[in-house]
């Protein structure tokens, strides 16, 4: 038992070490900048000076923060009613017995293995483009006037579409799986009863997929809120209000930027607390709605 | 399961229900289409001049194919310093990352001690904290402490992948019989090179599939390399990208950035084509965040 314990301690060590080095620490001490009024990120604990909600009260009195808030929710809104719906469709059709089901799994995931700034690339120096793009030729092909797609306008739109597009596969995995774990003889049972295909899934499918739904929402509501990557390909150099996520606004608060006028630390902690505290309780309500019903099937 | 999806593809195809099933087929059709007429037609513009991508001729190749869009690119426009980058911090980051994860699942999945629910459900809470809250209080003492280079991107790369990588193996360890260990004692094997020796070898499978998830996650990663990147030296695949998209304006090199798209894309690419099998079952049977 004895050599145990020194093997139990060397073994944990460096991973407990990693917790407490880059999540603990921080975590803590990002907490505590959001109460303070703190110039430069690196300035020392000794030249905080504290503020109390100060930070909090100047982040959501800026219109950019507002902003910033507005097309997350409209990302985590939209974008999820969208992403969701495609993502069950697809597989929904994809257990539906159809052929080449892998092949067509494997492509409709694939954006998610490759780098993200490759694609986003891809859609905003291609799809989009006003001469070039794909989107413009095939209206032109019809007949019809280009769009500028990336005008102040449709922007936001168009980034969410590119986002979408690549996100769906993931969903749709999850889906899938859940789906697959549904016995074949509820459905076989349904038939016989002369239920349609409509009836087997707004009454067997969806109600046996709540568990995966709260999957999904969840990891869709982490993805709104660090929504980050997306934002930066379709704005690289100055931010716009069109595309300005929470994200953006906290990186610009730390390290200088065209959205805010002078750097502030602890404002930018106090943005990270706040998109912290959404993601939390994403967890506590969806854990609330869906209560797991302990469903044996 | 396989076996009954081998006997289905081998069935007479029955007409009727594949017409039943027709407009789900074309539904994923057109979205998979679509998604490739674009990879093919970066493909295609990659190999193009900049006039012949601006006239939309990119299919024709009238002037040939310009393979040295890709030299450029390589060689001019630094990919290669990005590329090599990230082939470092992912490769390294995912040995590091078993290095610690390996042993610390094996110890909490096999011994009861105080601290072990703590270290577990701390493991199972850091997998939930985004990076925003963690990067300011890094950034600064890194600073402070002229802490920067390869080595802390490596570090921050290997830190961030423990948690997962600790809960994913530990289901593992835990469907491993208890004699192995008690067959090794009984041969004189401490308990420590039991573990290198024997058990660890055992989850292979498992270290495979979270190396895969582990690897992507790195070579995938932009905003801790855009943060704590700090010189042109240092950068990754992604930020170089970005780097080489706001220099466009300027070099007007449309050619060489297709292909700077090409390359960033093709490793994931054809890891991806010899290996989606078993990153699709990842993604749905271990609840991997792909």
């Amino acid at each position: 038992m004895k050599k145990n314990k020194s093997m139990i301690v060397c073994f944990l060590l460096p991973c407990v070490l990693a917790i407490l080095i880059v999540y603990l620490y921080p975590v803590l001490r990002t907490l505590l900048m959001s109460f303070f009024k703190i110039e430069s990120v690196t300035s020392d604990i000794s030249n905080w000076s504290f503020y109390g909600l100060g930070n909090y009260k100047r982040i959501f009195g800026s219109a950019t923060f507002r902003t910033a808030m507005w097309n997350m929710f409209r990302i985590w809104l939209v974008g999820g009613i969208i992403t969701l719906s495609i993502a069950l469709l697809f597989a929904v059709i994809l257990t539906s017995g159809i052929r080449f089901k892998k092949f067509f799994r494997a492509a409709i995931y694939l954006p998610n293995v490759i780098s993200a700034v490759a694609l986003a690339t891809m859609w905003v120096q291609y799809v989009y483009n006003n001469d070039y793009g794909m989107l413009n030729k095939m209206l032109r092909s019809v007949g019809l006037e280009g769009v500028k797609w990336l005008g102040t306008d449709t922007k936001f739109w168009a980034m969410l579409a590119a986002f979408i597009f690549g996100a769906v596969g993931y969903y749709m995995l999850i889906f899938i799986s859940g789906i697959e774990r549904i016995p074949q003889d509820l459905y076989e049972a349904a038939i016989i009863d002369g239920a349609g295909i409509v009836q087997r899934f707004t009454r067997i499918t969806m109600p046996l997929l709540k568990g995966i739904m709260k999957t999904n929402i969840t990891f869709w509501t982490i993805n709104s809120a660090t929504f980050y990557l997306w934002s930066k390909m379709f704005s690289p150099v100055d931010t716009e209000s069109s595309t300005i996520v929470p994200v953006v606004y906290l990186y610009e608060l730390i390290f200088g930027g065209k959205s805010v006028s002078e750097r502030d630390a602890g404002a930018g902690a106090a943005v990270g607390v706040t998109l912290a505290v959404i993601i939390l309780l994403a967890y506590l309500v969806m854990n609330r709605v869906f209560k797991e019903d302990d469903l044996e099937f | 399961m396989s076996k009954k999806e081998v006997a289905k593809y081998r069935e007479k195809v029955n007409w009727k229900k594949e017409l039943r099933l027709l407009p789900g087929y074309l539904i994923v059709t057109i979205w998979i289409l679509f998604g490739a007429a674009f990879l093919l037609w970066i493909l295609a513009a990659s190999l193009s001049t900049s006039r012949e991508i601006f006239s939309g001729t990119v299919f024709q190749f009238q002037s040939g194919f310009h393979f040295e869009n890709y030299v450029n690119a390589w060689n001019a426009q630094n990919v290669s310093v990005y590329f090599a980058n990230s082939l470092l911090y992912a490769s390294v980051s995912c040995v590091g990352v078993l290095l610690i994860a390996g042993p610390a699942s094996y110890v909490l999945s096999r011994f009861e001690f105080f601290a072990n629910k703590v270290v577990k459900s701390s493991l199972i809470v850091a997998m939930g904290i985004p990076a925003i809250m963690i990067i300011m209080p890094i950034y600064s003492m890194t600073v402070r402490w002229g802490i920067k280079g390869r080595a802390l991107l490596i570090f921050l790369y290997i830190c961030m992948h423990v948690p997962n990588t600790t809960i994913y193996l530990l289901n593992f360890f835990a469907t491993l019989s208890r004699t192995y260990e008690e067959a090794a004692a009984i041969d004189g094997c401490s308990p420590a090179k039991t573990f290198w020796v024997i058990m660890l070898p055992l989850i292979q499978p498992a270290l495979i599939t979270i190396t895969i998830f582990n690897f992507l996650g790195v070579w995938n990663e932009f905003f801790m390399a855009l943060i704590f990147a700090s010189s042109e030296k240092m950068m990754s695949v992604g930020v170089g990208l970005l780097q080489i998209v706001n220099a466009m304006k300027y070099t007007g090199n449309y050619g060489g950035l297709f292909a700077a798209v090409v390359i960033v894309f093709m490793p994931t690419f054809i890891l991806y084509l010899f290996l989606s099998e078993k990153i699709i079952a990842g993604v749905t049977g271990g609840g991997i965040k792909g």
